[in-house]
């Protein structure tokens, strides 16, 4: 018996010695493997950047395949238009390029894990909402310097105006190419004109009237929902907070992640926690009426459903976005939904209104990509190639659109098949076609607008947290455990509640945050 | 016994050993080398560095949870809800397993072992889902029942009371089915003739079942509640997530640690910190087993995992 046992732990043990080894093997060839592929992108920077200096043609004799990360669901029809794109591509700049869709469901989950994993691709969408800064930081992008894109992206550089660089800068360093147009962060409402004129109710144009029409419809029409919020996605600041608080008060939360903000046109820049304001206060009480008046469902905590997707099969009459957004929305309601009228509403008419900087959205380089030249390239001619930049805007022309002259278009037969939302917004630019039916009220209240746009002195200051990670992880919780409750009126104490918020705030560190943000400020107001 | 070499004994033994290697292999694989990860637990991650080359932290990864003030609350719960999904699994798939050894009719064993064992193939994602459906406040299937019945509607989603037992019986609803065929296959291994003797003896149904079949269940029993116990301290995400979301009312009770740390790191991604979670969440796990199986050791020998 004892002998039998002996061997047997000895036959384990070379079973475990054998599979180290073979571990230890496949180890080595993976760091063969990943110093291969780091070697020619070192080494391939330097004789790209020597050898055409000789003679300013980029050397594109050796074909390349680039792979490219955007966000969205797969368009019906990629095939067809990349197919087409490929072929102009191998023609100026003999390279081809193949795309993978992070969903919109579990795009933010699968994005960091890109990086993280090192997998192989050369270019990606980013934006500061979605981890630009982030993966700066990080070393996840490949920083781009003023030669490579003088070199590279000749017409981008030519095209793109200074203050966009500067705005796309981490620290100084530039690590993505931005779109190059002029678009406005504030968030409006999107309502059933049909109902208020139903109930006779006075133009909705502040936080008073708006609530009148939201209770009104709470109160008259079963079946519908007044306001649509899509609280279980887990997002700490939502649209209508971004409308009634900031807008309304000019403060400018900055980062979404903590509650901390400034208010615009204080030119010293100190930060305050908007939880702990008598504004904060006075919304809640305008919350809490809604959801007493039952213009919310009593579980939007749990609501996971696409609430524009509820709006137009009628069972919810609101909801907050972006213009771009809702008049997106508005187009494509006029086109299907003919029988429920859609209107837009500013709710905060005389707010300082705020520009999107530059990297609203934008396209990156991955650090280890084997053929950044050629990358870089490529988002020259989508961002600056009238050709592609259609195609890959808008698809195949006299099939997914038809062109209006040169600045518009209207949805072709195909239209649904390409581009279906996906983030070809990274590379926006001058030559950007206008939906011919692109709602006219839309286009008043953005030159309405034009004319308020505030440029403050932090409008480029992004927050780095990577001495306060822990804190800002547990205040996200906090916001999530405490905040989001609060607000959508499904706590009955809302002065107990607010106590406990920032109770828990402060427990979670969030003075720490804010002496850490303040500090940074100052010195960024410092070096301007 | 006469003395063998250990190449004779290999020889002698290869073709048991050849089953056991998918099974070694796969554990080398998939936990054995991968446990070398844990380093990135005391380490600021970062792309170039890597796995191994990253620079060490020390315990600034444990900060975060350990500073949140929830530590402690979440571990609780998972710990909490883990053993009560144990035990009432454990009861109900025994329970389960004998009324369908002992009941007559194959027809009719067939078509509820197979109804009992659907839900386990139902993702936590779509059973999330049919949760909402029946729950919600405004048009919950439940709350229609209840108001046609003309009685107060139930506000289940912001009620933190009635989580504990809610996601008790989710669990057992999709569990159940399974864990009970293992229990089936234990039974059904029995010796027949015990049964057979016991019946001349003339026990009855209730005596066969607690002086026979249960006594007989002990090894299994015992080692499926001690691999159990193993994973206390992890909560099954699929199930706490899809059920009960982001709605911050419901955390008190229903908040677990897998959750917890997926919530707070969803907007960092930080690598470092949530590794010093599963870390943790092992640690505790590995010592409870040790106890839990020393605790059977004492009792009873042989029947102890190791």
């Amino acid at each position: 018996m004892q002998r039998e046992k002996r061997s047997a732990i000895l036959l384990l043990a070379l079973a475990f010695i054998l599979s180290v080894i073979l571990a230890a093997c496949s180890s080595g060839n993976n760091n063969a493997a990943g110093t291969a592929s780091a070697q020619p992108s070192e080494s391939s920077a330097p004789s790209a950047s020597s050898q055409p200096s000789d003679s300013n043609a980029v050397d594109t004799s050796e074909e390349v395949k680039l792979k490219m990360i955007l966000l969205g669901g797969k368009p019906v029809d990629y095939d067809l238009v990349f197919g087409e794109l490929n072929k102009l591509l191998k023609e100026k700049i003999n390279a081809t390029v193949e795309v993978e869709f992070l969903d919109w469901a579990d795009w933010n989950q699968k994005y960091p894990l890109k990086f993280a994993a090192n997998e192989q691709f050369d270019l990606v969408y980013t934006a500061n909402w979605a981890y630009y800064n982030d993966q700066s930081l990080k070393g996840g992008f490949l920083e781009l310097t003023e030669d490579m894109l003088q070199k590279y992206a000749p017409k981008t550089w030519a095209a793109m105006p200074a203050v966009s660089w500067d705005q796309a800068k981490v620290n100084g360093k530039l690590y993505m190419v931005p779109n190059n147009n002029v678009e406005v962060t504030n968030k409006v409402v999107l309502y059933r004109e049909d109902l208020r004129q139903k109930y006779n109710l006075p133009e909705i144009n502040s936080l008073e009237s708006y609530a009148n029409y939201l209770k009104t419809v709470a109160q008259n029409e079963k079946g519908i929902t007044a306001y649509g919020a899509k609280a279980a996605d887990g997002w700490k600041w939502h649209e209508l907070d971004q409308a009634t608080l900031e807008h309304n008060n000019d403060f400018k939360v900055i980062d979404t992640r903590v509650p901390l903000a400034i208010k615009l046109d204080d030119a010293t820049g100190k930060v305050f926690n908007i939880y702990d304001t008598p504004e904060f206060k006075e919304l809640l009480a305008y919350y809490k009426d809604l959801a007493d008046n039952g213009v919310w469902s009593k579980n939007v905590v749990n609501n996971k459903n696409d609430v524009w997707q509820d709006m137009k099969a009628g069972k919810v009459s609101s909801y907050a976005q972006n213009l771009g957004t809702v008049a997106a929305n508005l187009a494509e309601a006029r086109r299907d939904t003919p029988d429920q009228q859609f209107a837009i509403a500013d709710i905060a008419p005389n707010s300082k209104k705020l520009a999107a900087i530059s990297t609203q959205n934008g396209m990156a380089i991955h650090a280890t990509s084997a053929n950044p030249e050629r990358a870089l390239m490529l988002i020259d001619l989508l961002q600056n190639d009238k050709e592609i930049h259609d195609l890959t805007m808008y698809g195949i022309a006299g099939s997914h659109y038809n062109p209006e002259g040169d600045d518009k278009y209207t949805a072709g037969p195909n239209a649904v098949n390409y581009p279906a939302g996906i983030s070809n917004w990274g590379w926006n630019s001058e030559l950007n076609r206008q939906d011919a039916s692109y709602p006219q009220e839309a286009n008043d209240i953005f030159d309405g607008w034009q004319s308020k746009i505030y440029h403050y002195p932090l409008e480029t200051y992004v927050f780095d947290d990577s001495n306060v990670k822990s804190e800002v992880a547990n205040i996200g919780n906090v916001i999530i455990r405490y905040g989001i409750p609060l607000e959508y009126g499904l706590i009955k104490d809302t002065d107990k509640g607010v106590a406990d918020l920032i109770e828990q705030l402060k427990a979670a560190g969030i003075d720490k945050v804010q002496q850490e943000m303040q500090s940074q400020i100052d010195a960024f107001l410092a070096n301007q | 016994m006469k003395r063998y070499g250990f190449w004779h004994d290999a020889l002698k033994y290869r073709t048991l050993l050849l089953m056991l290697l998918p099974g070694v292999l796969f554990f080398m694989l998939f936990a054995y080398i991968p446990m070398a990860g844990v380093v990135l637990a005391f380490k600021q991650y970062t792309y170039d560095g890597g796995i191994f080359g990253s620079p060490w932290n020390g315990l600034d990864n444990f900060r975060f949870f350990f500073d949140s003030g929830s530590a402690w609350q979440v571990t609780r719960n998972t710990a909490l809800y883990n053993i009560a999904f144990i035990i009432v699994n454990n009861v109900l798939e025994i329970a389960m397993a004998i009324f369908l050894f002992e009941i007559a009719g194959r027809w009719f064993r067939r078509v509820f072992q197979t109804l009992l064992f659907l839900p386990y193939f139902i993702s936590w994602v779509v059973v999330g889902a049919i949760a909402y459906n029946l729950f919600s406040f405004d048009y919950g299937t439940i709350n229609a029942v209840l108001k046609g019945l003309g009685m107060e509607p139930v506000d289940i989603y912001n009620t933190a009371a009635y989580w504990p037992v809610l996601l008790v019986v989710v669990s057992a609803w999709k569990a159940v089915g399974y864990g009970s065929i293992m229990y089936l296959a234990a039974i059904t291994g029995i010796d027949t003739e015990m049964y057979e003797a016991a019946e001349i003896d003339g026990a009855n149904i209730w005596q066969r079942i607690t002086r026979i079949t249960i006594p007989n269940l002990y090894p299994t029993i015992i080692i499926l509640v001690l691999l159990a116990i193993g994973n206390i301290f992890r909560g099954d995400f699929g199930m706490f997530y899809n059920m009960v979301g982001n709605n911050g009312l419901l955390f008190a009770s229903t908040d677990v640690i897998d959750t917890f740390v997926f919530r707070s790191l969803i907007s960092s991604n930080d690598i470092g910190m949530s590794s010093a979670a599963g870390f943790y969440q092992s640690v505790l796990g590995f010592i409870t087993i040790l106890l839990a199986n020393y605790a059977v050791r004492s009792y009873d020998k042989d029947r102890a995992l190791f």
